[in-house]
This record gives C-alpha cells, sequence and structure tokens, in this order.
C-alpha cells in the first residue's frame, strides 16, 4: 500500500483512455444500522454543508485535469450513508458542481441511493431537474417485522411509497432486499421482491445479511447463515418476471442493468469522491481517508485525499480481473480478457477453473465463459480457484 | 551386620487401601523418620497416579527397630510398582525380600492386582502376613475380608493382623510379627558377589542410582563391579540405605539392602533384575529371573506446536533417562508433522509418560490412539513385524496375522458380571472362567487380544461397573487372528492416514465410524466427494460428501473489491493448510479425530 496524489489518478484515468465512472460518497445516516460495517457518521448542525463544500474542492480538482482530456463520465453514483441526508437544496449544488466540474457523456447514467425515510418529492424534483436517471432505494424489505428487527428507521409501507414516488417521478428505480434474516420465510421474502417489482421496481439488488467486523451485530449467532433457499427461490421466481440475474446479486429488466456497477466488475476506471470511497485508475485500486475529520484535513491540506492506493501485479490484477468477471452473467470474454491480461493469464485461469469445478458450474460459449445459476451459488468457492 | 537381624519385606496393597499411611506408621513407629517431616516425604504423590489408580511407589526405606525380645533389628521396606504394566518390575521387587505385608481395605475386600502380587508372592516362596486395614471405619467388615483371603487368596488367616493405619492401632503387632514370621535372609558374605538391581532411578547429582539387594557376597566402594545382563562396567563409587534420605556406608553385605552410585549415565546401563557382581571376581552366573522388558503398546508423541519438536525430544531423553522401558524414535505423520513412535510396557505406563512430559517436562503434546505390534506371516513364510497399517503387505499377499494376547482377569460385583462379559466380548475376549469369590464378588479371567484391551477398555470397565471392577493382567503371548486392513478412500485416492487394522468381523462397523466421521469433518467441496472403507479392492463402506450447495459473498461493489479479494485470499491459504488427497481439501481436525476415533464409535 502506498498513497497516489490526485494529480497521479487523474492522470491514470486519462491514460486509460475511454469513458470512466464516478463515485461520491455521502457517509450520513441519522442512525447506525446493527448490521452495517462501514463508517458513517450522524451529522451535527453544519457538517453536512461543510461536507458539501469539501465535495465541491475535490470535485474541482479532478475536473481540472479530466477536462484536458477526451474522457466523459459515463456513470456517476452518489451512495452512502444517506445521500437523501442532504436536503433537496444541497442535492442541486452538489449535483451542478459534479455536472459542471466533471464533463459527462449525453447519456450518462446518473444513479442516487435513497432511504425511505427521508426521500421526498423535493429530492426527486431536484434530481430530475439535474439529470438524475435512476434511483436506488434501501427497501431492505416489505414486512414490518423484519424492518423493526434491522432496526430501519422506515416501515413497509414508507418503502412501498418510496419506491412508487421514485417510479412515478419516472426514475429507473431499483430495490435493495435482504435475506438470511432469523425468523424470515420465503414467503415473506418473495413478497417483499414481488412487491417491489409490482410497484414498477425495474432493478433488485439482493444480499444476504453478512455481519462483518465493525457492526454492532459482528458475532452474535442467532443470524441465520444459509440462505441458499431464498437465493435459489430468486434465481429460479425472477426470470419469469423478466428480472434476468446478471450478476451474483442483481436482477434487472433488460437495458436496467447498473452500468456503474458494471464498471465495477468489468474493470472500468472509477474516479472516487468523498471520504471512503474508493476508486479504480489503471491497476492501481485506492481509497479515501475514511473519516470525514480525515478528509476535511486532506482536501483542506494537499487538495486530494487518497489514503491508500494498491497496485497489483500483472498476475494479481488478471486473476482479480477474472474474479470480478464471473460476478457477472456475461463472464470472461476470452480475447478481450487476453488483449487486456495475456493468453497464459488466460489459459491458466480457465485450466484452474475446468480443474476444479464440475462443468454445470459455467456457461460456456466458443468464445466465453461465466458462470452458471448453480455455479454463481457456489462463486466463492470457485474463486479460490483462480485467486 | 548379623543376617538374623535383617528383616526384608515389602507391602502388596491395592490404591487406597492405605499403603502409604501404613507406610508412614511404621517409620513413624521406628522413628526412622519424625512425623512433622512425614507428608512432604512420603506423601508426595502425583494426582495422576491417583487418578490412574496407580499407587505410589517409595524409596527403599530401611528402618531399625527394638523388638519385644530386646533385639535390635533392620528391616528394610521395599516397595512394589502397584502398576498392571509392571509386573516384571514387581517380581524383581519381591525377589529381593522374604515377606510381604498383605494389605487389604476392611471396607473393600481383595482387588485383582492384589491378588495376583500375592500369589506371586507365594510362588517366590515369601512369608504372607495379612493386615486387614481400615477396621476404624463404621463400613468396616473384617470377617467377611478375612474370609475372603482365606478362599480367594488362600492364605491361613488364624494370625490376621487387624490395623488402623490411620489411628495407629496394630502397627507395633506389625512390628512385631515382621521379625517374628519373615525369615530373615540368608546368602554367603565369602561368596562371589550377586546383587539384584529391582529399581533404578536417575538423579541430577549422583547420576544413576541403582536400589539393590545383595544376596552373596560383599558391595565395597572401590572395587569395580560389573553388570551381567548388559556387560558394562563401572568403578563403585558409592554405597548406602534410605533412611529415608542416602546415607552412604562403607559396605553392603548378602541380605542387605541398600542402593549402589557408579558413575552410570542412563537408567538403559541398569536394567531391573539385573546381577551386579564383582568384575575381578565374577559369580559363575547371574541371579534367575531377568528378562528385559520389551514395550508392547506404542503410540506416536507429537508436540501440539510444531515448531516445540525439539522440546518434545529433550523432554523424551531425560524421561528415559528414569525410565528405560521406553522407546522412541522419529516418526512424521501427514497430519501432525514430526514426532516420536513410542513404546510403553502398558497403556497406562503410556499415560503415567504422557503425563510426566505435561507436567515434569511442560511439554504439550498430542497422542496418536495406541497400537501394538502385529506379526505377519506372507505366502512366501517370512515373517514381518508390522508397527502400522502401512506395514501390512496387500492382503493377497498374507497367509496369517498374529496379535499379542492377554489373559485378563477381573474382579467384579456380581451385579455387573452381565456388562463386564458382553464388554469383553465386544473386545474380542474369549472366556476362561468364572468363580464367585464372594456371594457378591466375581472373578472373571478372559483372553483378550491387547490391541483391544489398549483401547479404552479401562474407561468403559470404569464407567460400566462405576469404578467397581479390578483388573490384571499377564501377556500370554501372540495368536493367529482373523486381522485386516481397511483402507479409506477419498475421491477414490487411498488415504494412508487413515488406514487402520482390525478384525474382519468388526471391519464394517469400524469403518463406518471412521467415513461417518470423515463426512462430518470434510467440508463440502464443489463436488459430490465419496468416502469408502475398503479391505483390498472390495469397497466395504461409502457415503459421499455432498457438494457444496451455497458459498458466495452477496454483493460486491467499489470497495469491497479489495476487501473480498483478501477474504478470498485469506480462504485459500485456510485451505493450503488442508492436506490435499486428490482434489479433496481435508482439514487437520480431520486427522486428529481419526486419531481418536474409536472413542466415538458409539
Amino acid at each position: 500500500m502506498r498513497s497516489s496524489s490526485a494529480e497521479e489518478i487523474a492522470a491514470r484515468i486519462l491514460s486509460a483512455g475511454g469513458p470512466f465512472s464516478v463515485y461520491v460518497h455521502l457517509p450520513f445516516c441519522a442512525a447506525k444500522c446493527p448490521y452495517c460495517s462501514f463508517y458513517s457518521m450522524v451529522p451535527a448542525g453544519g457538517d453536512v454543508e461543510e461536507y458539501c463544500r469539501l465535495l465541491a474542492r475535490e470535485t474541482s480538482l479532478y475536473g481540472s485535469i479530466l477536462k484536458e482530456g477526451e474522457a466523459r463520465a459515463a456513470t456517476v453514483y452518489f451512495g452512502g450513508g444517506t445521500p437523501t441526508m442532504l436536503s433537496p437544496d444541497q442535492w442541486r449544488a452538489l449535483l451542478g458542481r459534479v455536472r459542471d466540474d466533471l464533463p459527462a457523456a449525453p447519456d450518462a447514467e446518473i444513479s442516487v441511493e435513497a432511504n425511505p425515510d427521508s426521500l421526498t418529492e423535493e429530492h426527486l424534483a431536484a434530481w430530475s431537474d439535474l439529470g438524475v436517471t435512476r434511483v436506488s432505494v434501501g427497501v431492505q424489505s416489505l414486512c414490518d417485522g423484519e424492518l423493526r428487527l434491522l432496526e430501519r428507521l422506515h416501515d413497509a409501507e414508507k418503502a412501498r411509497r418510496a419506491v412508487a414516488m421514485c417510479v412515478e417521478a419516472g426514475f429507473s428505480t431499483a430495490a435493495d432486499l435482504i435475506f438470511g434474516l432469523p425468523g424470515q420465510t420465503l414467503r415473506s421474502f418473495a413478497n417483499s421482491a414481488d412487491g417491489v417489482i409490482g410497484l414498477g421496481a425495474d432493478h433488485l439488488s439482493l444480499y444476504q445479511l453478512a455481519l462483518d467486523e465493525g457492526c454492532r451485530w459482528f458475532g452474535s449467532s442467532e443470524v441465520a447463515a444459509d440462505g441458499y433457499r431464498f437465493y435459489r427461490w430468486a434465481q429460479w421466481h425472477l426470470p419469469g418476471r423478466g428480472f434476468a440475474q446478471y450478476e451474483i446479486a442483481s436482477f434487472a429488466l433488460a437495458g436496467r442493468e447498473c452500468r456503474h456497477n458494471m464498471a465495477y466488475w468489468t474493470g472500468g476506471s472509477v474516479l472516487a469522491l468523498g471520504a471512503g470511497a474508493w476508486g479504480y485508475a489503471g491497476g492501481v485500486r485506492y481509497h479515501n481517508e475514511r473519516t470525514v475529520e480525515g478528509y476535511r484535513a486532506a482536501v483542506e491540506g494537499r487538495g486530494g485525499a487518497v489514503e491508500e492506493s494498491e497496485e497489483l501485479d500483472d498476475r494479481g490484477r488478471a486473476r482479480e480481473a477474472a474474479v470480478l468477471l464471473l460476478r457477472t452473467s456475461a463472464g470472461i470474454g476470452y480475447d478481450e480478457f487476453s488483449a487486456r491480461h495475456g493468453r497464459e493469464q488466460m489459459s491458466a485461469i480457465l485450466t484452474a477453473l475446468e480443474e476444479g469445478a464440475p462443468a454445470d458450474c459455467f456457461r460456456r460459449t466458443g468464445s466465453s465463459i461465466a458462470l452458471s445459476s448453480k455455479g454463481m451459488r457456489v462463486a466463492n468457492a470457485i474463486w479460490r480457484l483462480i485467486i | 551386620m548379623r543376617q538374623e537381624k535383617i528383616r526384608n519385606f515389602c507391602i502388596i496393597a491395592h490404591i487406597d487401601h492405605g499403603k502409604s499411611t501404613l507406610a508412614d506408621r511404621l517409620l513413624e513407629e521406628t522413628q526412622t523418620i519424625e512425623s512433622r517431616d512425614m507428608k512432604l516425604q512420603i506423601l508426595d504423590s502425583l494426582d495422576l497416579e491417583r487418578e490412574r489408580g496407580i499407587t505410589i511407589k517409595l524409596v527403599p526405606v530401611r528402618m531399625t527397630y527394638r523388638a519385644v525380645d530386646g533385639g535390635e533389628y533392620v528391616l528394610n521396606l521395599i516397595d512394589t510398582p502397584g502398576h498392571v504394566d509392571f509386573g516384571y518390575e514387581v517380581s524383581r521387587s519381591l525377589a529381593a525380600c522374604e515377606g510381604a505385608l498383605l494389605v487389604v481395605d476392611s471396607t473393600q475386600g481383595v482387588e485383582a492386582q492384589t491378588l495376583a502380587n500375592a500369589y506371586m508372592a507365594v510362588e517366590q516362596g515369601l512369608e504372607i502376613l495379612p493386615v486387614i486395614n481400615k477396621i476404624d471405619l463404621p463400613s468396616s467388615r473384617p470377617d467377611y475380608v478375612i474370609k475372603e483371603i482365606e478362599d480367594v487368596v488362600g492364605l491361613d488367616c488364624s494370625e490376621v493382623i487387624l490395623a488402623s493405619a490411620k489411628e495407629g492401632r496394630g502397627i507395633v503387632e506389625i512390628l512385631e510379627r515382621i521379625v517374628r514370621d519373615v525369615p530373615p535372609p540368608g546368602g554367603d558374605p565369602e561368596a562371589p558377589l550377586q546383587a539384584m538391581i529391582f529399581d533404578s532411578k536417575y538423579d541430577n547429582y549422583k547420576g544413576v542410582i541403582c536400589y539393590v539387594r545383595v544376596v552373596n557376597g560383599v558391595l565395597r566402594p572401590g572395587r569395580n563391579i560389573r553388570f551381567m545382563a548388559t556387560g558394562g562396567v563401572f568403578p563403585l563409587e558409592e554405597v548406602g540405605v534410605l533412611r529415608p534420605n542416602f546415607e552412604p556406608c562403607a559396605e553392603l553385605t548378602a541380605g542387605e539392602v541398600g542402593y549402589v552410585v557408579s558413575n552410570i549415565k542412563t537408567v538403559a546401563e541398569a536394567h531391573v533384575g539385573d546381577t551386579i557382581t564383582d568384575d575381578i571376581r565374577p559369580a559363575s552366573r547371574p541371579l534367575p529371573g531377568y528378562r528385559k522388558v520389551k514395550p508392547v503398546v506404542f503410540c506416536g508423541f507429537y508436540p501440539v506446536e510444531r515448531d516445540e519438536y525439539p522440546q518434545l525430544r529433550d523432554a523424551l531423553e531425560k524421561l528415559v533417562l528414569n525410565d528405560s522401558a521406553i522407546t522412541f524414535d522419529p516418526e512424521t505423520s501427514v497430519a501432525l508433522g514430526f514426532g516420536f513412535r513410542c513404546g510403553f510396557l502398558g497403556l497406562l505406563h503410556m499415560d503415567v509418560s504422557k503425563e510426566r512430559l505435561r507436567r515434569e517436562f511442560d511439554v504439550e503434546l498430542v497422542a496418536t490412539a495406541p497400537n501394538v505390534i502385529y506379526e505377519l506371516v506372507t505366502k512366501g513364510g517370512e515373517i514381518i513385524e508390522a508397527h502400522r497399517p502401512s506395514d501390512f503387505p496387500e492382503i493377497g499377499e498374507i497367509d496369517e496375522v498374529r496379535e499379542p494376547m492377554i489373559k485378563l482377569t477381573l474382579f467384579v460385583p456380581s451385579d455387573y458380571v452381565g456388562k463386564v462379559m458382553k464388554l469383553c466380548q465386544d473386545k474380542r475376549g474369549v472366556y476362561v472362567s468364572m468363580d464367585y469369590l464372594a456371594p457378591d464378588r466375581v472373578r472373571l479371567i478372559y483372553e483378550i487380544p491387547l490391541a483391544e484391551f489398549i483401547i479404552d477398555f479401562h474407561d468403559k470397565l470404569k464407567s460400566q461397573t462405576r469404578g467397581f471392577a479390578s483388573l490384571d493382567y499377564e501377556h500370554t503371548g501372540l495368536r493367529a487372528s482373523n486381522l485386516v486392513r481397511v483402507d479409506v478412500l477419498i475421491n477414490g485416492e487411498a488415504a494412508d492416514a487413515f488406514s487402520f487394522i482390525c478384525h474382519r468381523d468388526s471391519a464394517y462397523t469400524r469403518g463406518q465410524a471412521v467415513v461417518r466421521k470423515l463426512k462430518e469433518l470434510i467440508p463440502s467441496q464443489l463436488f459430490e466427494v465419496p468416502i469408502q472403507a475398503s479391505i483390498g479392492k472390495k469397497v466395504i463402506v461409502r457415503q459421499n460428501v455432498k457438494p457444496l450447495r451455497k458459498d458466495v459473498l452477496a454483493k460486491c461493489y467499489g470497495g469491497d473489491i479489495t476487501r473480498k479479494r483478501k477474504l478470498l485470499e485469506k480462504q485459500k491459504e485456510g485451505k493450503k493448510k488442508m492436506k490435499q488427497i486428490g482434489r479433496v481439501s481435508i482439514p487437520q481436525e480431520a486427522f486428529l479425530a481419526f486419531l481418536k476415533v474409536e472413542e466415538d464409535e458409539e
């Protein structure tokens, strides 16, 4: 691990060529969920305002360099934390600055995460005015009991309303759902999934409750670990409703896949803005200062806020790329992969996959390999073969 | 010293029947030791010995006693190891005496090992004085126990001594009876030297100390002595007696008991039972009864922490300084790394040694399941000693397998006879005899394979009789037996570490236990993994480890990428530590569990 300067990151994005993605992190939450291990803070008066000012400075710094090149932002993603902790006015200022400083392609996908408890019509109006195309709603569940267990600040009704509002406002609308909760039944999970689909969501991210170190529930054993039946059910049920599994945890109607997330999995450049944001630029993975205080000090001191960066060697990069590509239903295209990482890497990876896992874990064409539905269920074990 | 004033005797007693307390009282009564020093000196017992039913072995002590007849007598108390694995050592201790106190707890009665040792004493012509101890206890039944001694041991109890070592009752009577009834030692002080070693120990300052009984001649420092079995010659540096501390003296003469120091470095050079003679004027033949003890039970000792191998080796070397019956040779195990294959006289000897390594040398170790040595006759007529399953040739090449047998004597309350007989039968025991020692106590004799005896027989006997059974055994040699090597195949590949030897009749049950355990412990893989047990090419048990159903990290976006890559790398590292058999990863626990699979069979 080392630390790169903002200038170096920007230069790498430019030299990688092609479109890039922008990730903006907004680390504020009204309360910390017990299963969340990510950094977040409950803002005091003025904290959000000041953070937006710092973001603006960081954005300008990168903008001044990136404007020089041909590259355009193909996707921008505002994640959290709870991005709806920002007021509509703060959103207008932030979006305006990002759009001004970072040149975006005309058809850019601009996504915002929203929490049902703090999403308002005014947010939607501001986003609509400033070109946001996609809203991802942190629904988690449409069962009140499950939401209470998760200590979410919203109930099922609020979640339904939030999804409906986004759909109504014309956004491509995604919903996050959790499975593997204590007491959760297949029926309640199906009810949540079908519920958000019925409201017009075009994208589902399904994830299993995982208690990583750092979360309040870490080490508690009452949480069910085996999410097999929920996941298996989703793989069976959702395609019938038009939601193809295009990635391990992602299901979407045709054309509504999240292009920003696809950029992560296919090795696209990502510019990171804000405290704790992660980026990727020409083989270097990096992240900004994790805490708001650290971020403030860095932006005010040196302009950029990169805390750590890591450049993998060729083999490591190829292996990581293969793992990420195998998350997607498109998988690894032999020609493209070989062109990027070399034929030796490609054939070594293929050999490891073929020897280590049964054939029915894969879907293969003459020019690509991807995980089958079964393969996706045991993807960890397959990735371990090649990491 | 005049021989007629010497009495050499030992105490035969079962654990907890009061031997140590009685010894204390004798030392006190003869003012050999002040009572305030008593506890430290004599009751210095290892918890372990108590736990495993082994009585404490005392150093030979010399007492001076002024008898009622006015004469002053030298009484030498020689202890016997109260340990079923040490039959030979017991026989040597008895051979150093002319008399024995047979101490029986008046609330318990005669136990199996006591009987075996008493018979050995009778065979060796010792005068036996029955002592009924603990008569102060309310549950004491002296009449019943006297009858048992008469019936079971066959001793005349008309002059039985009733004692309570705890309360000091009967102590003087015991001393008087020793003087009156135990014959003085014979032996010719003028004849060539013959002294029998009945025990030896290693001392950091003096080197090896041999405890001896001089049978003929005189031991005098300054001369060279010769160990007749090993052929070693050493200058005799010091002789003396224990009171109970070392007390050097000018000489030890025929009939006396004492210690010898002669610059010997390891106890392996001073075998119990060997005869010491004079190098210049040697005896024409050694004393009878010497035998080289050979280990019969083997197991692997491995350090818990792999890098503590040198510590384990050092500890074993030191242990062997004091206990030449232990053998050890380096070996490696796929599961445990570097360690030693160690040989012992029996299971208790093994347990005691393991505990001593832990307590005295501070070495934490893993012991593998014990095994015995088999003798194989091949179709070609060749005889092979097989220590481990891999020493067994292919089944088609074996003509006969022979295994060591023991004659097992059990004293069992009659209520438990059925259970104990079932246990013996389960352990492939062959019934020899059963008789009632008393209406509620039965003596059972079985001949059973040593291999079965050393696997949890004690524990099962204890649990099934609530501790009310006692046992003794003797080795009876090899017997042809229908033994087979059972191999374990994982995904079609033989996994040597899991092979074992067992009787053909139990191959299925044992094979199933191993396969079931492995199925539990081998994590699901991407493939279905068959686990099979086979005899030669014939598969007798098969179970499958079902393939993984779900193993996936759900979401993975920007920041997760590095984190999840590292997690995968860590998991992969963990997998590398597993032993690869074919393409199946086997965790360490599977190997460790196998080493004790028998315990979990039920």
